[in-house]
């Protein structure tokens, strides 16, 4: 297999129930030890839920106190995940021009917990009890946006969200945007908040087993940038980003045109992530039968935007010459399979 | 630069279901003739607020076209998408040239099922018990995921959230699916609807007009909120051609842009709103002299429509005091998440029809707005290309580059 396109991942950062920071995360995956913790009693009047919420996350720990009240949880994330990935990339403030670096991000509940908060205080209070400062954060780009503000990144910038491939989404579109040109960096991933309203009303639709162990919160990001972009500032390359093929959703009249077109047999790869409910997939996952299997949905919990902690995780642990997979899928679709490639690539 | 025209990105297919149009052809009569659809809202309490209209989609009967089952599942958003998706999909005449898994959906999202899920915030604060169903629509990407469903695409599903601007990016990053190839038909568009949170929020921060908006003019005093959905079905020109069908404009090119600056104000000279714009005219393939017009965001706030008005006169230099720059907000309300959508359509249909549309609602000439902005009534064109811009919180800014 061959990377259709000179783009490598040269930065990383992953922040969730296993810890702040990419190494947190492999330590507790290496120990096999879910970072999930008991839903507290009080907000879904029941023992016995887990969820893997970023306890070791503290803003006030890298953010200003002012920016802390400002931004929604989901900004927070976002904002400190793609500073520490940019460190990670060597890519310190002003060593790109800010119109070549952009931000392709998928987030799946953001903006709804300040929605929430907003419009109870209407109902509580009604006019009287709305508060304009929280408005601002109700929309899903605003963790995109925010990060955009603080790093200066200036080029292109979309937030997506499908469902459990929220972060696969923009991932894709981030890898289009260096192949046209559009920009010479972009940040990708996923983000996303864990709050006890979304709980409250997961368990009400009984959509929480969707989420297998427990819903998780939390930023996976990467630094994407053309390969030839990263060789001419000597920037370490962790991967090289192959195909990323995609299917809707599975047509029953043509559902092996569908599993053909995610994996092309023969298919192989040495190191499959699963992402969203991927776990799930029979079909999908019986043509890896030999491939290694990572799933970081059992450890840190799932939650719409995981794509980017599970890319995150499965960069991190591909050794130069092996091939990896991530596979994410959605109960209703979309399905996805990225090719990634550990190290830099060289043409023979 | 996009400079090959054999390549060029086709539109076959056009749906609209809106305040101002239930479909494309009633749509197309209010666009020229200048019908606003701003008037009452009813469905929530509007009295605590200060502005009290937008644009409602009138007399809506969900059962006039779903069974009540489906009726039931669906929000209100949803509803609005399949009805302008069916109707763009059987215009573009696509139905079985390809396969399902060539078939997909990008979609600007907005509120969503939102209004439902108010529904069940109220009841469950107040205590009362409340039908979890009202949730199921609340995540934005809900509507691809039953338009989806519904018509059988198959193919690549996914859904923009970028307020304001995300409908117009899905229509770019349409063009991005059919040129790589990774779809033969997309459908594009967005698909939104009023809610006591938007309508609350804007209120709130004081951006919503009492009076029925009134871009680019004197004593503008903000938006007028809106609803509805709009599609576009985009194919390669030449398999369009080949199957026969109906081109109705081409999508030459566009961009997409971040302007890193505030959360809520546009970057107030303007430079980032005219980069958008340069450089979706750039990768068209199209130079400043052959834009007809331009379709503008056009707000109808005191700052975007300064901000913007700035950035037109940056990109087409001396050529702005003469080229018409117009808001079709003043028609359909501010529908936010398919706001880029219902202006992209707009554009496609007066481009096709020869004329650019105008802009409602003049009180007098702002200083700091001194361009044509058409407030006269819509006129004759013969422009073979015109742009929709599209901005939003956050700073995301889109550009969409049209011709005839």
């Amino acid at each position: 297999m061959n990377p259709t396109s000179d783009v490598v991942v040269t930065g990383l950062a992953a922040i969730s129930a296993a810890g702040v920071g990419t190494q947190s995360l492999l330590d507790s995956l290496k120990r096999g030890r879910s970072a999930l913790q008991p839903v507290p009693e009080e907000i879904l009047g029941e023992r016995g839920h887990l969820w893997g919420r970023a306890e070791a996350f503290k803003a006030a720990d890298y953010l200003p106190p002012l920016k802390v009240r400002k931004l929604d949880r989901c900004s927070q994330l976002a904002v400190v995940a793609a500073g520490m990935a940019l460190e990670d990339a060597a890519l310190t403030r002003g060593a790109v021009d800010p119109l070549r670096i952009g931000i392709a991000l998928g987030c799946g509940f953001g903006g709804i917990a300040y929605a929430e908060e907003f419009l109870r205080g209407y109902f509580t209070c009604g006019a009287e009890g709305l508060v304009p400062m929280l408005f601002p954060n109700v929309v899903p780009n605003a963790a995109a946006s925010n990060a955009s503000i603080e790093y200066r990144l200036k080029g292109p910038n979309v937030t997506t969200i499908q469902r459990f491939c929220s972060a696969e989404s923009a991932f894709l579109m981030a890898k289009r945007f260096l192949e046209e040109d559009r920009a010479d960096v972009m940040l990708t991933g996923g983000v996303d908040e864990l709050f006890p309203g979304m709980l409250t009303g997961l368990k009400a639709m009984g959509q929480l087993r969707s989420f297998g162990a427990g819903p998780g919160e939390g930023a996976g990001l990467l630094v994407l940038e053309r390969g030839s972009h990263a060789r001419l500032r000597g920037a370490r390359v962790l991967a090289s980003v192959g195909e990323v093929r995609s299917v809707g959703r599975f047509s029953p009249a043509a559902l092996g045109e569908a599993l053909d077109r995610l994996l092309p047999a023969p298919y192989a790869a040495d190191l499959v992530s699963l992402s969203g409910t991927a776990n799930q997939e029979t079909l999908l996952l019986s043509r890896l039968p030999s491939s290694r299997r990572l799933d970081v949905g059992y450890v840190i919990g799932r939650s719409l935007a995981m794509g980017g902690i599970a890319m995150a995780a499965l960069v991190s642990l591909l050794k130069p010459g092996l091939t990896g997979l991530q596979l994410a899928a959605s109960p209703e679709g979309p399905y996805y399979a990225i090719d990634l490639y550990g190290g830099e690539l060289v043409e023979p | 630069m996009q400079t090959d025209r054999s390549k060029r990105v086709a539109i076959t297919g056009l749906g609209v279901f809106a305040a101002a149009g239930r479909d494309v052809p009633s749509f197309a009569r209010a666009l020229r003739d200048g019908t606003s659809a701003i008037g009452e809202v009813d469905l929530f309490d509007t009295s605590p607020f200060p502005a009290k209209i937008g644009a409602q989609l009138p007399g809506f009967a969900p059962l006039d076209h779903f069974t009540p089952r489906q009726a039931s599942r669906l929000s209100r958003v949803d509803q609005f998408g399949i009805m302008a998706a069916g109707e763009a999909l059987r215009d573009s005449g696509i139905a079985g040239h390809y396969s399902p898994y060539d078939l997909g959906v990008s979609m600007g999202a907005g509120a969503s099922g939102m209004l439902k899920c108010e529904a069940w915030l109220k009841e469950t604060t107040a205590g009362r018990k409340a039908s979890p169903s009202m949730l199921r629509g609340l995540l934005p990407d809900r509507t691809a995921t039953a338009i989806a469903e519904t018509f059988d695409l198959c193919g690549y599903q996914s859904s923009i959230a970028t307020a304001c601007s995300s409908s117009a990016s899905s229509i770019g990053w349409g063009a991005d699916l059919i040129a790589t190839g990774r779809l033969k038909a997309a459908l594009c568009g967005g698909s939104d609807c009023l809610s006591l949170l938007t309508f609350a929020g804007f209120n709130a921060l004081r951006l919503v007009d009492p009076e029925p908006c009134a871009p680019f003019s004197l004593g503008r005093q903000g938006i007028s909120l809106g609803e509805g959905a709009a599609f576009l079905v985009l194919e390669g020109a030449d398999e369009a051609r080949r199957r026969g069908a109906t081109i109705h404009g081409y999508l030459l090119g566009y961009a997409v842009a971040g302007e890193a600056n505030h959360m809520t104000a546009p970057e107030p000279t303007g430079a980032d709103a005219a980069r958008v714009m340069r450089a979706a005219l750039d990768r068209a393939g199209v130079g400043v002299p052959e834009v007809g017009w331009v379709n503008a965001h056009g707000t109808g706030t005191q700052l975007n429509d300064a901000v913007e008005s700035q950035a037109v006169k940056e990109v087409f230099g001396e050529r702005a005091a003469r080229l018409p720059v117009v808001s079709t907000k003043g028609l359909t309300g501010h529908c936010l998440g398919a706001a880029g959508a219902i202006e992209a359509l707009a554009t496609v249909l007066a481009l096709k029809g020869k004329f650019v549309p105008q802009t409602l609602n003049c009180r007098g000439a702002d200083p700091q707005c001194d361009l044509d902005y058409c407030h006269g009534g819509a006129r004759p064109s013969g422009a073979g290309v015109a742009i929709s811009n599209s901005f939003a919180f956050g700073g995301n800014s889109s550009c969409l580059v049209f011709a005839g």
